[in-house]
């Protein structure tokens, strides 16, 4: 094939051809068309380009730089909790967890067909890992955990197939170990990683370490404490992360070896004010103290709480409640079926809320454990003196503004005797305290109401300040709580009636019924005021903050830890003070005493108070009231160092079910075994 | 009966020498356009050169995997160039229905039969080499429209013809917008706008076919998307939404556009070198060998390394419109044309593309981007270039009459 010498045969003649091809003008300004917007676009070009690199370099330079190094932070250990002697009650152990950047996730197809993969070793199920990455979606500098405590055979398969998971990282963590087993569930919480709506909260946290510290907010991905002492006291266990920088590429994968690395700083050692001894003896003594209710024929006795606090300065000795959990099964990999009971109500009912924990969120009435503060309001306001005695009867029947007669029985109907106000109290006489209430009926309206005031003054419906939660208030009834709760919208029929304080009201409350509710801590702390000498104590669980890592026998305490636990002065008269003592002493020891054939024997004196308090409850089967088994009180008698309240969920009379278990706490306190007595008959 | 006078309306009288073959070999070489050949020998050594250093750190243990074989298509490429000199424009012209015929069923076959990857249907897979018809495809596009327009001569006037040629075109573009491949459908439609136009259509008529094209794009885009027909696969209406949006959804669909912008910026005055041109070799920037090619050579050589090479496509479309103006005929005129605005659009499209200010479309850089179609073509187009300038009516043309 040769040029040029092409015969015309290519070109066959046209006769539509006119006239030869000539460069006509039109074609020659065409072209110069064509070559102006070649150089327009060649401008743009040149424009950007000198615009990116030129004007912008730098700012894409960093950009670039940042690209591909990435700021991995190192979990800090978290800080341990002691007890008041300094046993480990919660301590981390290593274990391995699985990150994804999802970033690095490949795009489209392989995404699915990876995460599917992932959810099979790992038992993750889809939704989950879906779900968090939608949580997560904005965020590409944190990584998701996707599973905690991973068995050594999932991280070598994923590491012989490291390749086929782009996005994976697998690290070493810290696991929280909870060395107590199920004791003290409820005061030491759990952690799990910061949900969406705490991180919204944006809550900032001053870590204080041994040199200094420094306010950090909390981060997507953070491990931190959900309740109990874990969330209380977060800022102090939780530590200070370090970082280590490493350069990577797009996959994610670590190259070459890392640089600035910071060292975490370890979280700060908790010490409770808590004895595990103690609090042992009391998880001990509330199964045995529905043990004996069972016995008793009291079929639904299933829960109950017991708190032992030091009078003094409020410091919590042990605090129990039942049912219980392990708290080790929020520990790494949940546990479907063991987290049941904590999380679906259901589930939670069936089994009778384990996760409540009863001595500060379970409300209950306080029945005849009252009486002490409707002593103690009667003799300020002087409505009666100590021992002028009142008529201690079967019966008391109150004539209403109708005439119609209402009557208010004793617990014993069989009694008919004059009593001193000690007297009453010890035999825990009814009728003697609804007498007392209806004087606090007819007081004149200008003095307010003078029993809810001092009960508030006692710390009666409120709640106490404990450092840990949820806590509840509980509940006093007042004529003006009377009329809000019972309106014509949420009572059309008898609001009319409903809504007034009645007589029944002012006597019910004397006796610690009705509407009132209070928590197992509340009696607690109102019984340590009586125990020393009328100042109300704040209830708290954390003895002091101790830095990490130290000798612990002389750990070396951070300042600042400890909060000042205040001491509220009630106002309350030392010598109606002794009278009320000099009362509950005799219920412990007196002939007449409800429960001295519990406490009678004891080497050390026990003074305190039962209770049998009348709670409508509902259980499978059954609707009505039930008997909640109530024990306060404290010892020595003389010189308090300790005041327990117990607690049986429908355990029937408080000498039967509480005060044995109280008993056993005090037994375990003063290392001193009781004589056993068989469970007195008593209210 | 006596043949019909021959009518030499291309002036081959002029330029008729017979003389011996070796002499035809030396007139061919003196006739050719030495600079647009040395811009794109230039091109074609900057772009192996380049791509030696994008791709270094894409194979473990074989960073010169992808220069070797760009380097051996670059040498194909040179044998076509060589074949596409010596053939005689002409002969495109009588076996136009033969390309037409030709392209439409290679097409045709790909949508049936093509190796898929990434969403398309773009290539018949040969074992050592994946052969992308529609690179090729681009030049026979021109060749056929050309030959097409140059045969209807003034008729190009009217607007029957006008349509007809639009109606021609319509076949191959709408089989590569089926692959689906976006990029190579606007290339074409840049081709045969480009030929229209040097073929000489009226003004109204190019403006109409403008207007045409801006209603069907509307359409495609907005009306019938909202009437629940979707012309575009999803990741195609991400991709111009990403566009318009680039800052939504940095780690999606524009992901790719961020990294590359980030890439270019990042190369400032001098480029990051080969290893420290952190977005190419740590992957950040995907496909940096083959559609951000532009990317990823801005950033390891900077605004100087960048602009040398689109000095290089200046010049060789430069070079391209000056073998409009010497074709020997409008045939060849045309084809030119079309030649150059397809290689300007590739350019445009593609380096816009890299720096954000054009859509992203699979459309390759000449001679720099991966792929062996891409670089044959390209290749075989300035081939054709050459061909048309040695038998054009230039400089050496007519010295060689005067001679």
């Amino acid at each position: 094939m040769a040029s040029g010498a092409f015969p015309d045969r290519f070109l066959p003649p046209d006769p539509r051809v006119e006239e030869p091809y000539r460069h006509t003008p039109r074609v020659a300004l065409r072209v110069a068309i064509l070559a102006l917007l070649t150089l327009g676009l060649f401008a743009i070009l040149f424009l950007r380009l000198w615009a990116l690199q030129v004007l912008s370099g730098h700012r894409y330079l960093s950009d670039a730089l940042n690209n591909q190094v990435r700021s991995v932070p190192i979990e800090a250990p978290r800080g341990s909790i002691v007890d008041r002697n300094g046993r480990l009650l919660v301590t981390n152990v290593p274990g391995t967890q699985v990150l994804l950047w999802p970033s690095d996730l490949r795009k489209r197809t392989g995404r699915d067909t990876e995460l599917r993969r992932l959810s099979k070793v790992l038992g993750v199920p889809m939704k989950t890992i879906v779900a968090k990455i939608k949580a997560r979606a904005g965020d590409s500098l944190t990584p998701i955990t996707l599973q905690v405590a991973v068995h050594k055979d999932q991280v070598a398969y994923l590491l012989e197939h490291k390749d086929e998971f782009p996005g994976i990282e697998i690290s070493q963590t810290y696991l929280r170990r909870y060395r107590a087993e199920a004791l003290a569930a409820h005061v030491f919480g759990y952690t799990r990683e910061i949900s969406a709506a705490q991180l919204k909260d944006g809550r900032k946290c001053y870590v204080r370490t041994r040199s200094g510290g420094g306010a950090r907010k909390y981060q997507a991905a953070d491990v931190i404490g959900q309740s109990g002492i874990e969330a209380a006291y977060d800022c102090e266990l939780r530590g200070l992360p370090g970082k280590t920088v490493r350069t990577v590429d797009s996959l994610g994968r670590p190259t070459g070896a890392p640089r600035d690395e910071i060292q975490p700083v370890s979280g700060n050692t908790i010490r409770l004010t808590l004895d595990i001894s103690l609090q042992r003896a009391a998880e001990r003594a509330l199964r045995y103290g529905i043990g004996l209710a069972r016995a008793d024929g009291h079929w639904a006795a299933n829960g109950g709480a017991v708190v032992a606090m030091d009078p003094r300065d409020g410091s919590i000795l042990a605090l129990a409640s039942n049912p219980t959990y392990k708290p080790g099964v929020w520990v790494g990999r949940l546990d479907p079926k063991r987290v049941k009971v904590l999380l679906d109500p259901k589930a939670a009912k069936a089994a009778n809320y384990p996760g409540l924990d009863r001595a500060i969120d379970g409300t209950y009435p306080a029945g005849s454990t009252f009486k002490p503060v409707t002593a103690l309001a009667a003799l300020g306001q002087h409505l009666v003196s100590p021992y002028e005695s009142l008529p201690c009867t079967g019966e008391y029947v109150v004539r209403g503004q109708t005439g119609a007669g209402q009557t208010f029985k004793n617990w014993d109907p069989s009694v008919n005797e004059n009593m001193t106000m000690p007297t009453a109290i010890a035999a825990s006489c009814d009728t003697y305290f609804y007498r007392v209430g209806y004087m606090f009926y007819g007081l004149p309206g200008n003095l307010g109401h003078p029993l809810q005031d001092w009960a508030s003054r006692f710390g009666i419906g409120a709640r106490t300040g404990i450092d840990i939660g949820p806590e509840s208030g509980g509940l006093l009834p007042t004529p003006e709580w009377l009329q809000q709760t019972f309106t014509k919208k949420s009572d059309p029929c008898c609001w009319q009636i409903d809504s007034l304080w009645k007589p029944g009201d002012s006597i019910q409350l004397a006796i610690g019924q009705k509407d009132l509710l209070v928590t197992p801590l509340q009696m607690t702390r109102f019984y340590a005021m009586i125990a020393n000498g009328g100042k109300l104590v704040t209830p708290h669980l954390l003895g002091d903050v101790e830095a990490p890592g130290g000798n612990p026998r002389a750990p070396k305490v951070l300042p600042g830890g400890t909060r000042p636990w205040a001491l509220q002065k009630t106002g309350v008269d030392p010598a109606a003070l002794a009278v009320v003592r000099d009362g509950l002493y005799g219920a412990t020891h007196g002939t007449n005493g409800t429960a001295t054939s519990v406490f009678g024997s004891y080497p050390v004196a026990i003074a305190g108070k039962t209770g049998t308090a009348e709670k409508v409850v509902t259980l499978p089967g059954f609707k009505g009231l039930m008997d909640q088994s109530w024990w306060c009180g404290y010892a020595p008698a003389d010189s308090p160092t300790i005041t327990v309240c117990a607690l049986i969920e429908n355990g029937g009379h408080g000498g039967t079910a509480a005060a044995p278990a109280a008993l056993k706490v005090f037994e375990e306190f003063f290392h001193l075994p009781g004589v056993y007595v068989p469970p007195a008959n008593s209210d | 009966m006596a043949a019909p006078p021959a009518i030499d309306y291309a002036g081959l009288g002029r330029v008729q020498v017979r003389t011996s073959r070796r002499h035809e070999v030396l007139s061919l070489l003196q006739r050719l356009d030495w600079v647009l050949l040395g811009a794109t020998a230039a091109a074609v050594a900057y772009g192996l050169w380049a791509i030696a250093g994008i791709t270094h750190a894409d194979v473990p243990d074989n960073p010169n995997y992808y220069l070797i074989r760009q380097g051996s298509y670059a040498a194909i490429g040179a044998v076509l160039f060589v074949l596409a000199l010596l053939v005689e424009p002409r002969f495109y012209l009588r076996y136009r229905m033969v390309i037409y015929a030709g392209t439409l069923a290679t097409m045709g076959f790909i949508l049936v039969a093509g190796a898929a990857a990434r969403h398309s249907r773009r290539w018949i897979d040969l074992g050592f080499f994946r052969f992308q018809p529609s690179e090729f495809g681009k030049v026979l596009f021109v060749l056929f429209l050309a030959g097409f327009l140059a045969e209807k001569g003034r008729r190009i006037g009217e607007a029957r013809v006008v349509a007809t040629a639009v109606g021609l075109a319509a076949g191959p573009v709408l089989l590569v917008f089926l692959q689906p491949d976006i990029g190579t459908a606007l290339v074409y439609s840049a081709a045969l706008a480009a030929v229209l136009f040097i073929a000489g259509a009226r003004w109204w008529h190019l403006v109409g076919l403008g207007l045409a094209v801006v209603i069907a794009a509307l359409a495609i885009l907005w009306w019938l998307p909202a009437g629940g027909v979707d012309v575009l696969k999803p990741y195609q209406a991400e991709r111009l939404y990403g566009f318009v949006n680039p800052d939504k959804n940095p780690q999606g669909s524009t992901y790719n556009v961020n990294q590359s912008i980030t890439a270019v910026g990042a190369g400032g005055i001098y480029g990051r070198g080969v290893r420290g041109s952190t977005q190419t070799t740590l992957n950040y920037l995907p496909e940096h060998g083959t559609d951000f090619a532009f990317a990823s050579l801005a950033e390891q050589r900077g605004f100087l390394g960048a602009s040398l090479l689109l000095l290089l496509y200046l010049l060789i479309i430069w070079r391209g419109l000056k073998v409009v103006t010497l074709a020997r005929d409008a045939f060849s005129a045309i084809v030119a044309g079309g030649i150059v605005a397809a290689f300007l659009f590739q350019v445009f499209v593609n380096v816009g593309m890299a720096m954000g200010i054009a859509p992203i479309t699979g459309i390759p850089l000449p001679f720099v981007s991966v792929g062996g179609s891409s670089m044959i073509a390209n290749l075989l187009a300035i081939g054709i270039l050459e061909a048309i300038h040695a038998r054009g009516t230039g400089r050496a043309a007519f010295r060689r009459r005067r001679s």
